[in-house]
């Protein structure tokens, strides 16, 4: 049923989110393509639609970067008609009206996370077709399918925020290694009532713990393994 | 374009700009009309050449001379050619979604408050403007125009040496074009007079 | 035809469409429009942005203008370059630089580049991808210097360098080899001149000369024909006719001089008109 545009940008695309006691943890892959071409190789699919709410984007950039700025616009609204932030499950809710409605000419696969004073942390699913599904995590975009059966075998209830962080690098770099059209370097962010963390893997520095020792070298395994870096963010 | 064929052409030269067009109106294969001007005047310095679906060109040639006219009375000035040039690209961009099937080029000389200058300047069939320092052409016999009159012209050509080399270049690549031919008309634009000369041709 | 109105509603007007596709399904060709299959550029540096572009513009494969301008005026300190569709990225870009124009006129401020972006963006992706412009943005603002992309369909990235167009890959080659960050203004010129000659030798598409236009918070420096790496050799011989070479059937003159002679009725003929005839009474 869906398919892309002919020449359209496509994220084809790994991206997460994952939630834990404190907050959430989202990420992203970094490739943006047209064909075979990587028209971006550094980009943020993750898109701050309100303070403590994000988007992770998949499917077409055109769509995807219009329905995200159509609901960053409603959530202003929002915020400076009723005096306080919006709740994850509403910014959920307008995203998936818009891709229900507009399900014939939209390929977005979009999961919506964030913290809110009510529900605390939350992780919310739009898959193609528009619909609205709250799970404790979400994974989507064409690199996804390499990887449930890990998710579904690594993830437990009650991890911390330095584990939920290391379960989205792994599940991330799996994906990537895997999906031709993942790749570049893993953007994230982790979400708590505190503030918005944005943190980021070079392309060089990604876990690939699965692939043995004759490939990566004795020494090179007992190495730490380096952690993810503080993020510049522009104002 | 292919259905009714034509070319035309238009070239600059020293003060003074020439335009021709060929004579054919056809059926595909089957030539209908051996007297079919596709080169309209617009206002007394300017002319305006179109090839492609016939009935667009008479259609279009109507519909510039209804808004040259209301252009006219509104700004009580006759209209200048690089003016006309973005009426046309405007006109045609329109309809960017359903265009005419025109290719149309505009040649003139400004007026002599903007110091009686050639003008040429062409567009593709949605308006897309080419202003030309030395000749555009489009037609069913475009390929073959636009290689002749890259070897023939040169810069500052005199009048009646501008008529032969437009002549020339615009018999010869008709000549190569099944869709374009059974003669021509070419008008030569200077400040002081409008010459237009009826060529003979092939006529097969 | 000419209809009664003078003034037609705004927009595109779609009424040709049906006979266009009755036309194209009884096997005519639809006319193809001019496309620059090109290469464009655009390259932050220290202080400003860099954009670039080639000079040409084909029809299929007949190059249809040799010198055309494609870095567009947005507003002084705002430009774009257009790839894809010649007759969309000139009149989106018209059209955006009218509306930028109004918008600094009634909030009194100078635009910022994101507000251009964002016009851009909403206008392709409410045309779907069926305006055919590929663009390469850049500017100065009251935020500093920024630089975008824009794909037909409405999508943007944000980025230190970019290209586009089909010499976009040839161009991104000269780019991720050569680009620093924080470069001066020379060396930002001279890879993006470098970018925009990988497009004109490797990609059919593109050809030509080398525009490039430098954006500072000083002003803007837009250098037409900053390199013209093929410029024809003077001809060897000229090929002008003897007149008379053409034969024509049938000669009109239209004289656009009036030419008056003037024939004295009264006074003494043979003199002046100041020294012999009576001054006509103007009052």
């Amino acid at each position: 049923m869906q398919r892309l545009k002919a020449g359209e940008v496509n994220l084809g695309t790994s991206i997460m989110a994952v939630q834990f006691d404190k907050g959430v943890v989202i990420g992203a892959d970094s490739r943006t393509t047209t064909g075979s071409y990587i028209a971006n190789r550094v980009t943020d699919k993750l898109t701050q639609v309100h303070d403590r709410v994000y988007c992770c984007r998949s499917g077409s950039a055109a769509d995807t970067q219009a329905v995200a700025d159509i609901v960053h616009y409603y959530l202003q609204m929002y915020t400076q008609q009723s005096g306080i932030p919006p709740p994850v499950h509403s910014a959920a809710t307008l995203f998936q009206k818009l891709c229900y409605e507009n399900k014939d000419s939209l390929s977005a696969g979009i999961i919506v996370a964030g913290w809110d004073k009510e529900a605390g942390p939350s992780v919310y699913n739009i898959p193609l077709g528009g619909g609205l599904f709250r799970q404790p995590w979400a994974i989507g975009g064409s690199g996804s399918t390499y990887v449930y059966g890990y998710c579904d075998a690594t993830y437990k209830e009650g991890w911390g925020e330095a584990e939920t962080v290391e379960f989205v690098k792994n599940t991330l770099s799996l994906a990537m290694s895997r999906d031709g059209s993942s790749g570049g370097v893993i953007r994230m962010a982790v979400i708590t009532e505190e503030g918005v963390q944005r943190l980021f893997v070079p392309g060089n520095e990604l876990p690939r713990f699965w692939e043995g020792k004759e490939v990566i070298g004795v020494d090179q395994e007992k190495q730490s393994q380096p952690q993810a870096q503080q993020m510049e963010v522009e104002v | 374009m292919q259905i009714n064929g034509g070319s035309v052409i238009a070239m600059v030269g020293k003060n003074c700009v020439a335009i021709a067009s060929d004579l054919r109106l056809g059926n595909q294969a089957l030539t209908v009309a051996t007297n079919f001007e596709k080169v309209f005047p617009v206002t007394d310095r300017i002319y305006l050449g179109m090839a492609g679906l016939a009935t667009d060109v008479l259609t279009l040639r109507e519909r510039f001379r209804f808004r040259v006219n209301m252009y006219t009375i509104k700004e009580e000035r006759e209209i200048e050619p690089e003016t006309f040039a973005h009426l046309v690209s405007s006109t045609l961009y329109e309809r960017r979604f359903g265009p005419y099937f025109i290719e149309p080029i505009i040649a003139g000389i400004t007026s002599p408050a903007k110091g009686s200058k050639p003008f040429i300047a062409g567009a593709d069939l949605i308006g897309c403007l080419n202003f030309a320092k030395d000749f555009v052409v489009v037609g069913t016999a475009s390929d073959e125009l636009f290689g002749i009159a890259e070897g023939l012209w040169e810069p500052d050509l005199e009048p009646e040496d501008l008529f032969e080399t437009i002549s020339q270049t615009f018999l010869n690549a008709v000549d190569r074009d099944a869709f374009s031919g059974w003669g021509a008309i070419v008008h030569i634009i200077t400040p002081e007079k409008v010459i237009t000369r009826k060529l003979q041709a092939r006529m097969d | 035809m000419a209809t009664p109105n003078v003034y037609r509603g705004t927009g595109f007007d779609f009424s040709n469409h049906n006979r266009n596709e009755f036309l194209s399904n009884k096997g005519f060709p639809v006319p193809k429009a001019q496309s620059t299959g090109t290469t464009i550029v655009g390259c932050l540096f220290k202080g400003g942005v860099v954009l670039g572009a080639d000079t040409r513009a084909t029809a299929g494969p007949i190059v249809a203008d040799k010198n055309c301008e494609k870095i567009h005026y947005l507003t002084e300190s705002i430009r774009c370059c257009g790839a894809g569709t010649a007759a969309d990225t000139e009149f989106t870009t018209a059209l955006i630089s009218s509306n930028l124009e109004l918008h600094a006129l009634s909030t009194g401020r100078k635009p910022h580049v994101v507000t251009a972006m964002t016009m851009l963006k909403q206008m392709l992706f409410r045309y779907q991808g069926h305006v055919g412009a590929a663009l390469v943005l850049g500017g100065i603002d009251a935020t500093g210097p920024h630089l975008f992309t824009i794909h037909p369909h409405g999508s943007t990235d944000k980025l230190p360098y970019v290209t586009m167009g089909s010499g976009s890959l040839a161009a991104m080659g000269v780019f991720e080899s050569g680009w620093k960050a924080d470069m001066e203004r020379q060396d930002a010129v001279d890879i993006v001149c470098k970018a925009i000659e990988a497009g004109i030798f490797n990609d059919l598409g593109s050809g030509s000369n080398v525009d490039v236009c430098v954006i500072t918070p000083e002003g803007t420096d837009m250098m037409r024909n900053y390199r013209k790496p093929n410029e024809r050799v003077q001809k060897e011989r000229n090929y002008k006719f003897r007149p008379g070479t053409t034969a024509w059937k049938k000669e009109t003159i239209r004289k656009l001089v009036v030419e008056e002679t003037v024939t004295y009725i009264s006074g003494n003929a043979g003199t002046t008109a100041a020294e012999g005839g009576d001054a006509m009474d103007t009052s």
